[in-house]
């Protein structure tokens, strides 16, 4: 410890204030209903991101529209040109529409018994698509089966005109052909965007339950003014306040990004395109920006609670908090507004930045993370500023 | 000793206190008798500096906790309003806790730890975290936060509510305890018996004021009633009030 160290700790600026942090760490660790909070939020999200990219996959693999065929002997050509990519034809002797449509298919297209007979004759034969529209994938399969079937209609008018002597120029003005450009990797990409929303969001709702309670919990249970009555100023009861809701944020963010990256070689990323490169260095960056930003959330909280009337009155408020950064930075993200650099030193949005880059094992720009971080700093220092004034409030105590 | 010099307070533009005046000497156990909404509570927290007075001056031996809140903070115990435990903490850790935070450390903690828990029998709770205790067992405990380190003034917001008689003679053989050791006590109550019992002298407060001071006995003989509670009666609602106040203050 240095000479000022020392010091300050002798004349009992600091030597006061480590009893407070212990009686803080421990209300905060041995609260069962705050802990499970934390640690179920950091696993369950990245649970969810792996189940997502599951689901993707899985739909990807069923995109494929699958037709069976009754009657396909009536026009065995006909059968054959339905065939193609992403259209799967099964032409079956006999069957229940309704029962194939069960067993899994995802249309059934019926030829009658005169059908080859009326389309000889030009008398327009039917044709029955049957298809379950309470099923996910009936809209598209429909639309898929539909496309290929107005084309093959079109195909056969132009040759039956043709035959009669019309140009097939006149007959096809033009030819449309839709081709789907979206790649696996876009939409890999648009699941690991959320990741940074959802690892700043497990900050706030790790330490939600510790920041109400330690706050609008001491406050309603007139605890707090035993801590006033205490020889330290009110700027170290908040800075002990804050650091023991900032470890549970923490603790929730670094789960979830520990989570993350065990869970990450088992999800399919490679299928949808991305590349898992995040290193050893760069998940220990991720833990140590976020720690600045525990900070100010926990703080925040605390703010924010202190106002409240009553404990429930400050969860709902801090409730609504949470959802505010998400929407912020998931806003950013869809519009894809391309920022500054200087935007890495606004806390959230910096973090977001690089969050995102590193878990794509991208580099991020030390002096500007250093910046950022020390930006995020300064408004922690102020919110304890904020608070050690909120505790200084006579309002905080009800008279007698 | 403490001493109160022509303090007022209101909340909202409603006064709670005017101009009150009184002392505590040390050696002494002080009782502020009132009915709910009399301004005990605030006169108690003005006096440990958690609320700020308009006008007047409140000295703690000797320092004014609007100028030195912390040094203050240092002479006194206080049994606030409630308990003010945490009930994920044992006993023993919460008065370690609150000890060091009043500075002990060393020998000097361990020797006021043992003491503590001798004086206030707090052995069969010492290691147990403080959720689920009983109003007694709480208020022992808050007690025993407030003494820990040994301060010259004691101050208690009405100590033996929701005690049993076993807990009220603990606390009464406490207080005792420390008048002789020359402690500065001052405390709120409702409970007459326990005032009547304790209290070298009784301030009886009315709407902010003081409206009469003196022994029990002084207090019953002034009023000509034959108990404390019909003298607090006669005092802080009937019409007495005025004429003894001329005469004791």
């Amino acid at each position: 410890m240095s000479r000022m160290g020392k010091a300050a700790f002798r004349s009992g600026i600091l030597a006061l204030m480590l009893p407070l942090l212990r009686k803080e760490f421990l209300e905060a660790w041995r609260d069962r209903r705050a802990l499970i909070m934390a640690v179920s939020f950091a696993l369950m999200f990245p649970a969810m991101m792996a189940g997502g990219s599951m689901f993707m996959i899985k739909k990807k693999a069923e995109e494929v529209t699958r037709v069976a065929i009754l009657g396909s002997e009536q026009a065995p050509l006909m059968a054959e040109r339905l065939r193609g990519p992403g259209v799967e034809i099964e032409n079956l002797g006999s069957g229940d529409p309704r029962t194939l449509l069960a067993e899994g298919y995802h249309l059934v297209l019926v030829f009658t018994d005169d059908f080859a007979q009326r389309y000889r004759d030009f008398r327009a034969p039917p044709l029955y698509l049957y298809v379950d529209t309470s099923s996910t994938d009936a809209g598209r399969a429909q639309r898929q089966l539909q496309e290929r079937l107005a084309g093959l209609q079109q195909l056969v008018v132009t040759q039956r005109l043709a035959a009669r002597g019309v140009a097939q120029q006149v007959l096809a003005p033009w030819k449309l052909e839709t081709r789907d450009v979206s790649t696996p990797s876009a939409r890999g990409a648009l699941l690991l965007a959320m990741v940074p929303g959802l690892l700043i969001l497990t900050l706030f709702v790790a330490s939600l339950a510790t920041s109400v309670d330690t706050s609008a919990g001491e406050r309603e249970r007139l605890s707090i003014e035993t801590l006033l009555l205490q020889p330290m100023p009110a700027w170290q009861i908040i800075t002990a306040k804050m650091l023991a809701v900032a470890s549970l944020g923490w603790l929730g963010a670094l789960m979830a990004i520990g989570a993350l990256v065990t869970l990450m070689p088992v999800m399919p990323l490679a299928e949808l395109g991305i590349q898992q490169a995040t290193t050893v260095s760069g998940v220990i960056s991720m833990g140590l920006l976020l720690l600045p930003l525990a900070l100010l959330v926990a703080v925040l909280q605390i703010l924010l609670a202190l106002r409240s009337q009553s404990f429930k009155d400050a969860q709902t408020q801090l409730s609504i908090l949470q959802i505010a950064p998400l929407v912020l930075l998931m806003g950013l993200d869809m519009a894809q507004v391309n920022l500054a650099d200087s935007w890495q030193l606004l806390p959230l949005i910096g973090h977001q930045q690089w969050l995102k880059a590193l878990l794509v094992g991208e580099a991020v720009s030390l002096p500007w993370m250093l910046a950022g971080s020390a930006v995020t700093l300064m408004f922690v220092a102020a919110a304890v500023a904020t608070g050690a004034r909120a505790l200084r409030r006579e309002s905080l105590l009800s008279a007698g | 000793m403490i001493r109160v010099q022509g303090i007022s307070k209101s909340f909202a533009g409603q006064p709670v206190l005017r101009d009150l005046s009184f002392e505590v000497p040390d050696g002494r156990i002080t009782a502020l008798l009132g009915a709910n909404g009399a301004g005990k509570t605030s006169c108690l927290r003005i006096v440990c500096g958690l609320l700020a007075a308009e006008g007047g001056q409140v000295l703690v031996g000797g320092l004014d906790p609007a100028v030195d809140p912390q040094g203050v903070r240092r002479q006194l115990g206080v049994v606030g309003d409630r308990e003010g435990l945490y009930e994920r903490l044992t006993v023993a850790e919460y008065l370690d806790i609150f000890a060091r935070m009043q500075g002990l450390s060393g020998a000097d903690l361990t020797r006021a730890l043992e003491s503590t828990c001798e004086e206030l029998e707090l052995h069969p709770l010492w290691k147990r975290r403080m959720g689920g205790f009983s109003q007694g067992e709480r208020m022992k405990v808050s007690l025993a936060r407030a003494l820990v380190h040994r301060p010259q003034h004691l101050i208690l917001d009405e100590p033996t509510r929701g005690l049993d008689v076993l807990a009220v003679r603990l606390l009464r053989r406490t207080l005792l305890r420390l008048r002789a050791a020359g402690t500065a006590i001052l405390f709120s109550s409702h409970v007459m018996p326990e005032v009547a019992e304790l209290s070298d002298c009784v301030m009886v407060m009315s709407q902010g004021r003081i409206v009469g001071r003196g022994t029990p006995e002084e207090l019953r003989g002034l009023t000509g009633c034959e108990s404390l509670e019909d003298s607090f009666v006669a005092l802080a609602y009937g019409e007495k009030g005025a004429q003894t106040e001329e005469v004791l203050v």
